[in-house]
């Protein structure tokens, strides 16, 4: 029995072994050497932004690739506005980070163009891949995590601006409101709060004050960021401020700043779900490759996730993800 | 002797007004040599294309500092336009996609918007004796917030076939938005240079005192700009509605740093150095076109925000060099 075992799990790192050297083949044979490729980032201004940016373009760069990086300043206009500069650049295919609807009709001019356009958190008919996080796992486990924090029961707020623009918003907002509907004592908070796309930490901040004014101390338990983590930085500076740390904050992204906010002691940040945005940016810049090597790519690919649930599992994660240590 | 000697010795003064269009004479030349593909018709068509808005905001912005004289602080400036023209865009874009609204109706909405800006505008300088750089930054903020009201900070689509029509539509060649562009700038130029209003705003913001003297109404004249200035904000939304396929929050800081930049650039282009409406339009096909270069030549993105601050910097602080007192 113990040898049967013994073979088993033989085979089994066997077959591992293989997969991952067949797979270092597979990517030995990957390159973009003469090839130009369009990095298209929404803005730089942000930690995930700035990281699933610099992924791609050091792997591009990395497959012998030429990078021509345009950045749209966190103006979604301005971001949609450069992949006509790609077009017009006659690049051999644009990785496209985030970005809203405006991106669409730019992306099927490019395609119109035979120019395969891959995305990074941006679901589009006319991309040949997205990249992106586990989203629906994100959604789900942000919801358990902050339906936990507050003891299943309480009046929750949540920063919910991009639900209705951006899909992964959509998907992420969508199952955690998913998972509140089992918790019949938990009560969304009307009307939910808008942060802005720009300057997030400091207008969350502000709406946060003003929030808290209009509600007082004991009638709120716990402040969400349904998409992403940058406001939470401001909600928690208000509370702080305003001495209601006793209210939970969820977020997710689990960038290195709100990290190490839920690091320090009592911290009101109690709940994220951390992605690995170079990774993402990487993989996309794999993908471009696999594409022009002749794989057939799916139409989503997507890159673990870490859950991050109080402040011992803040300090690991943050030195898993080679931020450092807390 | 005296008067010879002054003859022959250098116009500094002079020579610093032609400053800002040599150094962007000289980086354009500097692009077009490194991305040979800039002065391809393609790339043309789309810097006309891109620099729409700018030149449709830089009309106002024309107007006011022509009524109010150039001098940066105390001369005539309107920080508000760009905050106008996104506000009309978000009451369109709500009215098209939210409320089924018509075209005609809702742009008539958003032009009374963005004007009753401008109005307030007015009051804050002429009645209450504001100086026009605090007055339109106030009156800016303010936009911004009505505009978040509004939007609920959130992105609208806009797929209305007139939208549409002026993003993808072609005659002659040329892009609808950049026809119609030209059609503006050319009754903009009858009114401020052709028409005895224009003649009697020239004459305002050439001297206060002696227009006043010859019985030009003074103070309506300046009312009248800043009313004329958030009616073109007004116009310049459409277009912006066109460039994103809808209304994304924050387009207005991109928008407002590329009017100044454009206008006051603009005057290195007259002889007198002073902000004329053809430098306004000019500046901004520069500035879009440097915009462009620098992007598909691949400069760093980390650098592009400090490459236009500096720019902006040396615009402004060459025209006061250019036309202050000694």
């Amino acid at each position: 029995m113990n040898s049967l075992l013994k073979m088993v799990a033989g085979v089994a790192v066997g077959v591992a072994t293989l997969t991952v050297s067949m797979a270092a083949v597979a990517d030995g044979h990957l390159s973009l050497a003469g090839k130009k490729v369009g990095v298209a980032v929404v803005g730089t201004q942000h930690f995930w932004d700035r990281e699933a940016f610099n992924g791609a373009v050091d792997t591009v760069k990395k497959l012998g690739g030429e990078v021509v990086p345009v950045d749209g300043g966190r103006d979604n206009q301005v971001h949609a506005d450069n992949h006509d500069i790609l077009l017009t650049n006659k690049v051999d295919a644009v990785i496209s980070i985030l970005g809203d609807g405006a991106v669409e009709p730019k992306f099927e001019a490019l395609k119109d163009a035979g120019i395969p356009v891959f995305t990074v958190d941006h679901s589009s008919p006319h991309a040949v891949n997205n990249t992106t996080s586990d989203n629906y796992y994100m959604g789900t486990t942000i919801g358990r995590y902050m339906a936990d924090s507050i003891g299943g029961k309480g009046r929750v707020a949540i920063f919910n601006a991009f639900e209705g623009a951006l899909r992964i918003c959509g998907i992420r907002a969508g199952l955690w409101k998913y998972v509140m509907q089992d918790y019949p004592e938990i009560e969304i908070i009307q009307p939910e709060l808008a942060e802005a796309f720009a300057n997030a930490p400091e207008d969350a901040r502000k709406k946060t004050l003003d929030f808290l004014n209009q509600n007082p101390k004991g009638t709120v338990d716990a402040i969400h960021v349904g998409c992403w983590d940058q406001p939470a930085i401001g909600i928690v500076q208000a509370l702080e401020e305003a001495g209601r740390t006793e209210i939970k904050v969820t977020a997710l992204d689990g960038g290195p700043e709100t990290l190490e906010i839920m690091a320090e002691d009592n911290s009101p940040f109690v709940a994220n779900v951390a992605q690995q945005p170079n990774l993402i940016g990487s993989t996309a810049a794999m993908n471009v490759a696999r594409h022009f090597h002749g794989d057939t790519l799916l139409p989503q690919t997507y890159v673990d996730v870490m859950p991050v649930n109080g402040a011992e599992e803040a300090k690991e994660v943050y030195e898993q993800l080679g931020y450092g240590k807390l | 002797m005296n008067n010879n000697t002054q003859s022959m010795a250098f116009d500094w003064r002079g020579f610093t007004g032609y400053l800002p269009f040599l150094v962007f004479i000289l980086m354009l030349g500097y692009l077009g040599y490194s991305a040979p593909n800039l002065l391809t018709a393609e790339s043309i068509d789309l810097i006309l294309r891109q620099s729409v808005p700018t030149v449709v905001v830089c009309l106002g912005l024309a107007v006011v500092v022509i009524a109010g004289g150039d001098d940066v602080v105390s001369g005539g400036i309107d920080l508000s336009i760009p905050a106008a023209a996104v506000l009309a865009a978000a009451i369109i874009a709500d009215q098209l996609t939210n409320h089924g609204t018509a075209f005609v109706p809702a742009l008539s909405m958003a032009m009374c918007a963005a004007m009753l800006v401008g109005v307030v505008n007015a009051f804050l300088v002429v009645r209450v004796g504001m100086t026009p750089l605090l007055a339109t930054l106030a009156t800016s903020v303010a936009t911004v917030g009505i505009t978040k009201v509004v939007t609920a900070s959130r992105r609208i689509n806009v797929d209305h076939p007139t939208i549409v029509g002026l993003r993808d539509n072609e005659l002659y060649g040329l892009s609808v938005g950049v026809l119609l562009t030209m059609v503006l700038v050319v009754i903009f130029y009858a009114a401020v240079h052709r028409s005895k209003w224009g003649m009697n705003l020239q004459a305002v913001g050439g001297n206060r005192d002696a227009a006043d003297i010859s019985g030009i109404p003074v103070r309506r004249m300046l009312a009248q700009s800043f009313v004329v200035a958030s009616m073109a904000g007004g116009l310049a939304s459409v277009f912006i509605l066109a460039r994103g396929s809808g209304s994304s929050p924050g387009s207005e800081e991109n928008l407002l740093l590329e009017m100044i930049l454009a206008t006051f650039l603009g005057a290195a282009f007259s002889p007198r150095r002073v902000v004329t409406l053809w430098g306004a339009v000019l500046g901004a096909v520069l500035v879009t076109a440097l915009s462009i270069g620098f992007k598909s030549i691949g400069v760093n993105v980390f650098w592009t925000g400090c490459i236009k601050g500096a720019l902006i910097l040396f615009v402004v602080a060459t025209a006061a060099l250019a036309t202050g007192k000694k």
